[in-house]
Parts: structure tokens; sequence; C-alpha cells
């Protein structure tokens, strides 16, 4: 017996001394949901893309402001507003070794917009992200030439989405060796995939660099970077209590303290891109009336919630658009908090009693949506929370057109792109996906509309900004705020910080 | 038990396995919720685009076509692409399996040698101190909800003791070349007892968790059957003929009073796979639970009809093997 407990700590301790040599230059990440394919044209998922991003490198990307800046690209340039030309850097190496060619983009492009350029009749299901993308051409050897079929000013925002694959190495392993296999001219390559668990990178030597407009310029900083995947909230944060990540996305806000106050951890925020807001059934009876309304946006005390409840991670909105957000409005009416003149305006509406009504959400905002909703019943609204499952909403409230029945619906739509034209026009556009409301103006239409090719962006943000005024005016939606991402980290990180745009960039990114 | 009969159960499974296909397909088909819409997210597309990616995934037909070309394809081994991982969902069950089984067996080894030896001594020792904590205990095992209970294990041995990792299936520093993909023998397969022992480290408390509902229910199945077996006739007569106590419990009592918790352990790691939901869900363990609750949020329908099907087979091969073990071990029960 003891014997064999000899054996057992002998090895036990040649564990521990393997495990704190590896971890001299190696960083892990405790991340929510394993990537579904490595292939990056073949996936329609932010996690997925989050993970690809470290090994595959876009034609362009975004600096720390958000702004976005050439990255495999040297420049690129709008030649009209349906014609854009990207130069293409030089040296730009593939993990195999291989040199990046125009032809490499060109044919990135042509397999995420030509149909069934997947193979076997598939089509990318990232095509719908380049819009209206009609051609892509190689010019004069190094530049690539994108045509679209009509204006489309926010190609610039769309295109960090979208990774540059090697031509030679698709055709060699075909779209079903892609999705297990990366060959990107990103900072990392790829080790091994354990499939639900980690996906092992290392630093990749001959990295050209990245974008020379973020420093630091040159290889990545940690020799090993690890995503591991730890669906669990709990188990998330307890991971990184026990040392065992140094980054966690999507740190609830009740464990900010927890993990403020351990002395190895420590929490960094960032402001998010996704709106928060209440919608009201236009459809119904009781909403249709704008003094409702009105009175509903009275009787919320955003700031109270942003401060108790959302611990002051919170930017607080008075239209859909961020703060940070292209186009968005500094001057836009404010609805203060008045629960009087809730019940006024709610008299004056002709329910001098108040009024009983449900808010519809989904189980992972409940708890915000019951502060909002014991608000609205100060306010007249005798309010009652239902909560249902995430898809199931969604084909309750968002219908396109299709009547619509309940009352409110606390949501979200998230702005990855930080352009009005992917939250502004599907939210507030008569009839389109995200219209939860049931608003429907045509003025506020023929602005989105005309937004959305306007090549000139000064008279775009007018057209938007226009825009924003008419619907605070209408109130289709209460709107609430914009929420931090919030992220746990290790202290012994260092060089790294978390990206509004929910991209977890570990190029600079260096562990003590 | 005939060959005639092996063959006639095994027959049993087609109707079973038709009948779950078509609850299965009508469940995601009433489910409210779009693949294409979840998949699309908060982006502005045009109807047009929308509609070309949901013929693209196949949803544009009418849902009975759509069962149609799924019982078509199944028939013939072709489960289907599934629309996140862009591989065949028979692929992806696949590689997920051998997590999951592992898993399911550690814990099952768990359950069997903690609850046969208390399940004993709670009988043979009964109404005595350690019997009534048993039963408290067995209470609690059944009662206490895997996600708390898995994360209270978590802040104790992996946050505050530090003993135990907190998720995965095996350390970064651990790296093998599979063979069985079962990385407790894997690991001894390739002559790495460290990795081995870290890989056991990550097993134990995800076992424990998974494992401790069955353990409370083998438990008081063992208790009750060996107070029935030391009623009967011939322990009594055992014990007038003078035969040592030890030699009547295990030569006589115990081999009889097994019987029943074999069976019933048989039929219960059919629930160990629900249980794998939540476990793996907790723990970090790449195992199939977790890919199918992901996938049922996500409506990746061809997944979640493959991995039912899976698990509705698992489910009356155990049942099967529960009757074949109940009556090789009990000769006096004819099937």
């Amino acid at each position: 017996m003891v014997r064999v407990r000899r054996v057992l700590f002998a090895t036990a301790a040649a564990l521990g001394l393997s495990l704190s040599a590896a971890q001299a230059s190696e960083l892990r990440v405790g991340f929510t949901l394993d990537a579904m394919t490595l292939d990056p044209a073949n996936h329609r998922n932010r996690e997925t893309e989050t993970i690809i991003r470290n090994m595959y490198d876009g034609l362009v990307t975004r600096d720390g402001d958000m702004k976005v800046v050439p990255q495999i690209a040297e420049s690129f340039e709008m030649v009209s507003p349906t014609v854009y030309d990207f130069r293409i850097r030089e040296g730009v190496t593939f993990h195999d070794g291989s040199s990046l060619t125009a032809e490499d983009v060109r044919f990135t492009f042509e397999r995420l917009t030509a149909e069934g350029a997947m193979g076997d009749g598939q089509t990318s299901p990232r095509k719908s992200l380049l819009g209206p993308v009609e051609s892509v051409e190689v010019r004069d050897g190094n530049t690539v030439r994108i045509t679209l079929s009509e204006p489309w000013p926010i190609l610039p925002a769309m295109l960090p989405f979208q990774e540059v694959v090697s031509k030679a190495f698709v055709e060699k392993v075909g779209t079903q060796g892609l999705a297990t296999q990366a060959n990107g001219t990103g900072p990392f390559k790829l080790v091994d995939w354990r499939k639900g668990d980690a996906i092992i990178m290392e630093r990749f030597e001959d990295y050209y660099g990245g974008a020379p407009s973020i420093e630091p310029v040159g290889e990545a900083c940690v020799e090993r970077a690890i995503f591991k995947i730890i669906p669990e909230s709990a188990s998330r944060v307890a991971a990184l209590l026990a040392g065992d990540v140094d980054i966690i996305n999507e740190l609830p806000p009740f464990s900010v303290e927890q993990v403020k106050s351990n002395p190895g951890t420590d929490v960094m925020t960032v402001n998010g891109t996704r709106s928060f807001f209440v919608a009201m059934n236009m459809e119904g009876d009781l909403f249709s009336d704008p003094r409702v309304r009105r009175a509903a946006a009275h009787a919320i005390d955003k700031d109270l919630i942003i401060d108790r409840i959302l611990g002051g991670n919170a930017a607080r909105i008075e239209g859909i658009l961020s703060p940070d957000a292209f186009a968005a409005s500094t001057d836009l009416p404010v609805y203060e908090y008045d629960p009087e003149k809730a019940r006024a305006l709610l008299a004056e509406a002709g329910y001098p009693d108040g009024v009983e009504i449900t808010m519809d959400t989904v189980g992972a905002y409940k708890d915000i949506a019951e502060a909002v909703a014991s608000l609205l019943t100060k306010g007249g609204f005798n309010t009652r929370v239902a909560v249902g499952e995430g898809a199931q909403m969604t084909q309750k409230w968002r219908t396109k057109g299709g009547p619509k029945s309940g009352d409110m619906y606390f949501t979200s739509w998230g702005n990855g792109s930080l352009d009005p034209f992917d939250i502004f026009t599907p939210t507030h556009r008569t009839n389109d996906r995200g219209n939860s409301a049931g608003y429907a103006n045509p003025e506020v239409d023929r602005l989105l509309d005309a937004a959305a090719i306007e090549p000139d962006t000064q008279k775009r943000a007018a057209l938007y900004r226009e825009a924003e005024q008419i619907v605070n005016g209408d109130l289709p939606y209460v709107y609430l705020w914009v929420p931090q991402d919030i992220y746990g980290v290790s202290k012994r990180l260092t060089g790294w910080r978390p990206s509004a745009d929910s991209r977890i960039n570990l190029h600079d990114a260096c562990v003590d | 038990m005939s060959l005639g009969k092996l063959a006639e159960r095994l027959l049993h499974l087609v109707p079973v396995l038709l009948g779950v296909s078509v609850i299965v397909f009508l469940m995601m088909a009433l489910t409210p919720g779009d693949p294409v819409d979840i998949m699309i997210g908060d982006q502005n597309v045009t109807p047009e685009q929308e509609q070309a990616m949901r013929e693209d995934l196949g949803l544009d037909l009418p849902v009975h076509r759509q069962f149609f070309v799924f019982l078509g394809n199944a028939v013939q081994g072709d489960f289907g692409t599934s629309f996140y991982h862009r591989r065949p969902v028979l692929d992806v069950i696949v590689e997920r399996l051998p997590a999951t089984i592992e898993l399911s067996l550690v814990a099952l080894i768990i359950a069997l040698v903690t609850a046969i030896p208390l399940g004993v001594l709670a009988a043979i020792r009964r109404n005595s101190i350690l019997d009534k904590m048993a039963t408290v205990g067995s209470l609690l095992g059944v009662s206490l909800p895997g996600f708390w209970f898995g994360i209270l294990l978590l802040m104790l041995f992996a946050v505050h003791l530090q003993l135990l990792p907190v998720s995965g299936r095996i350390g970064f520093s651990s790296e093998i070349e599979p063979i069985t993909h079962f990385l407790l023998i894997d690991t001894l397969l390739r002559g790495r007892p460290d990795a081995f022992w870290d890989a056991l480290k990550h097993i134990l408390l995800p076992a424990i968790t998974l494992g401790l509902p069955m353990t409370a229910i083998l438990m008081r199945v063992t208790r009750t059957s060996m107070l029935e077996v030391m009623r009967q006739d011939y322990i009594v007569f055992a014990e007038a003929k003078g035969l040592k106590r030890g030699r009547i419990l295990f030569r006589h009592a115990l081999k009889n009073a097994l019987i029943p918790t074999v069976s019933v352990a048989a039929i219960e790691t059919g629930s160990l796979l629900g249980g794998n939901m939540i476990v793996e869900t907790v723990f970090g363990w790449p195992g199939l639970g977790r890919l199918v609750v992901e996938s049922v949020f996500l409506r990746n329908y061809p997944l979640v009809q493959a991995a039912v099907l899976f698990y509705a087979v698992t489910y009356v091969l155990l049942n099967f093997i529960a009757d074949i073990l109940y009556t090789t071990l009990n000769p006096r029960v004819k099937l």
C-alpha cells in the first residue's frame, strides 16, 4: 500500500512539474461553445468565428476603436458605389508554407458568394453576410476587385467577418477536409482539435505580423493558445478561479464581485454591441395608442436597473443604436423616469385604474425583465413576466408581417458590424425580420432604404439620424441599454483587451 | 433463451425505432422556432436570401416530405447533414460517443461498488444508525439535482482544495494518440501512467455526479432484496446447520439478492444517458449529451433526430440485456 502511494505521489509530482513547464507560455481561454467547423465559409455561428479568426486572417479587420483597417489587404478604396478595389499585401504565407496570392482572395470570395460553390450543390451559409456582392476578379496581379449589384456602403464593415483560405489547400482537401483542418494565414496554427473539449493552437512562426496599424506587429506573444470549452457559466468561473484558464467570456454580472475579490483574477469590460429594448405590440388595442407607449417609457427607471442589477456595466440608449455605432445620435429626447406622469398618460388614454399586461422574455433575461416589470407595475402597468424559450419567442414576436399576439416583449438585437443597417432596418422597417413591435411608418422605411445604398458617409449618417428622431417620437419600443461584455481574466495576462465586436483576438495577449 | 427468441426480440426494435422516428420528427416540427432564423441571428437579410438558406437545408419541403426523405436516407444509414457542423451527423455523433460511454461506464462502476456493499450492510444491520444514514443518504442521492450537486463538488474539490480539475477529459500536457478513444484505456495501452492518472482525475467528479442517483437506487434495491432473501427458508436452514455467517451471507444470500440489483442496474444505465446531458454541460465533458442539448437549442433537426434514435436503440438494448441477465442469473424464470 505504501508503495502504491509512493508511486502515485511520484506520478502526481511529475505531472505537476510537466504542467507548470507547459504553462510557461500557454494561454487558455474558457469559452462557451466549441467551433462547429473550422471551415471559415461553412458556418453561421459567432463562437465558431471567434475561434477560427485566430487561425485565419481576413482582408480587413477592426482595431481597438472598431475602425475597419487593412489586414491581408494592404489598402482598399471605393472606386464607385458598387466597385471596391483591394490591394493584396505581399509576403503573407499560409501555415503550410505557401504564399498567399490575389487568386486565393478571389477564390475565397467566390466560394462564399457563388451558388453551389461549396460542392455537392451547397452554397455557403455566409453568403447573405456579403449582401449584393456580384463578382470578384483579380486585376493586375495583386489587386482584387469586388463588384456589387447595387450600392451597399456597409461592405467594409461586413468584411472583417470573412477569412481568407488557400485555394490550393481547399482543392486538395475539399470542403469536407476543411471542416476539421486549418490552413490560414493567422497568428496561430492548429495543433489539435479535441471536439467538444478544446482547440489547441501554437504560434505560427512565419506570421507576416498582422495589420500594420495595430501595434504590436509581429508574431503572437504566447507559444500556445487554447480555447477550452466550458458551456456552464458557474463552471467557467470556477475554472478561472482555480487558475485553469486565463480568460473567460460571458462572465455573469452576479459573479463579478467574486472574481474581483479573488487575488489572482480581475474583471474586464467593453461596450457590447447588443441593444436591449421592450417591444410594445402596436397591432394590439392597448399599445396602438401612443400615449400608452409613452407611459411605458416614463415608467421604466433605466438608470436604477443599470446601477443595481447590471452593476453599472451598461450604457443607456434613447434609440436603437449603441453609442459606439455609426451614425448614433447624441441629442435624442429623453423619456425621464416619472411614474406619476406614466399613470397620468394612462388615465388620459382611458385607463385611470391602470392595465394588466404580460411581458414575454427568455430565461436568460428573466431577472432583469422582472425588475422592469416591477417598475412598470408602479407606473400603472400591472405586469406579469412570462418566460419562454428563445426560438419559441422569436416565432411569436418576429412574425415578419404575420399576425401578432401578446402585449410586451423584453428582448435584444445584436449589432456586430456596428452599422445601423444590421440593427435599425431589421427592427424598424415594416414587416422586417426583427420588427417585433409591428411598427410601420412609410417615412422611416424610405429613410432606411435610402441610407442602405447611400455611398456618401455624411449623407448616410444624416438619413439614419433623421430616422432616429422620428422613431424616438413614435416609440415602438422602450429603448433601454447596451450592456458591456464582461470577461474574467487572470492577473498574469497582459497585452489583451476585450473587443466590442466580441472577438477574442489572442495575437497580442501575453502571460507571465 | 433460444436463437429464435433472440431474433424475435431484435425484430421488436423495428416498430420501436419507427415509432420513435415519427414522434421525434413530429415533436421537432411542432416545436416553435425556425433553424434558419436562429442561424441568421441578428442580421439584415432579404427574404430571397432567407429562402435560399431554407432550400439549402431542405427545409422548404412540407413536413411529411421531409420525414420521408429522412426515413429513406436513414434506412440506408444516412442520417443527413448537421445544419451547423455541415458534416454527416453520424460522424459528429460518433466523435462524441466514446466520451459519453466512458463516463457512463465509470459512473456505473462507481454506483455498483458503493451501492452493493452499502445495501448489504444496511440490510444486515437493519435499523442501525448505519441503516438510517444509508436511507437518508439514498433519499438525498435521488433528490439532489445533478447540476447543483456537480457545481458543489466543483467548488469544493477544484476551486477550494484544488485537488481535481474543473472540466474536460484530460489535461493539455497529456497528449496521447487515441487507440480505442477511451482515455482510461488508451493511456494505459500507450504506457502513460501519468496521463492515466490525469484522465482519472478528470473523470472522477462528473462520474460521481452522474452515478449518484443510480447509487441511491441500487442501494435501496440491494437492501430490500437482501432482507427478502435473509427471510428465506434455505437461509434459516443454513443458519440452523451452523454455517459461518460470512459464508451464509456471501455464498448463499448475496448471490440471490443481487439478481434484482443487476437487472435494475442494466435498466438504470439507460437513465444515465439522460443524466449525461446535465453532467456533461456542468463539467465541460465533450460527450454526446452536451451536443444534443446544444443542438436542441439551435434546432439542429438532423442531429437531434439521429441522437434520439441512438438513445432509443440503446435503451431497448439495455432492457433486453436486463432480461437476459435476469434469466441467466435466475434459472427459475424463462423468457
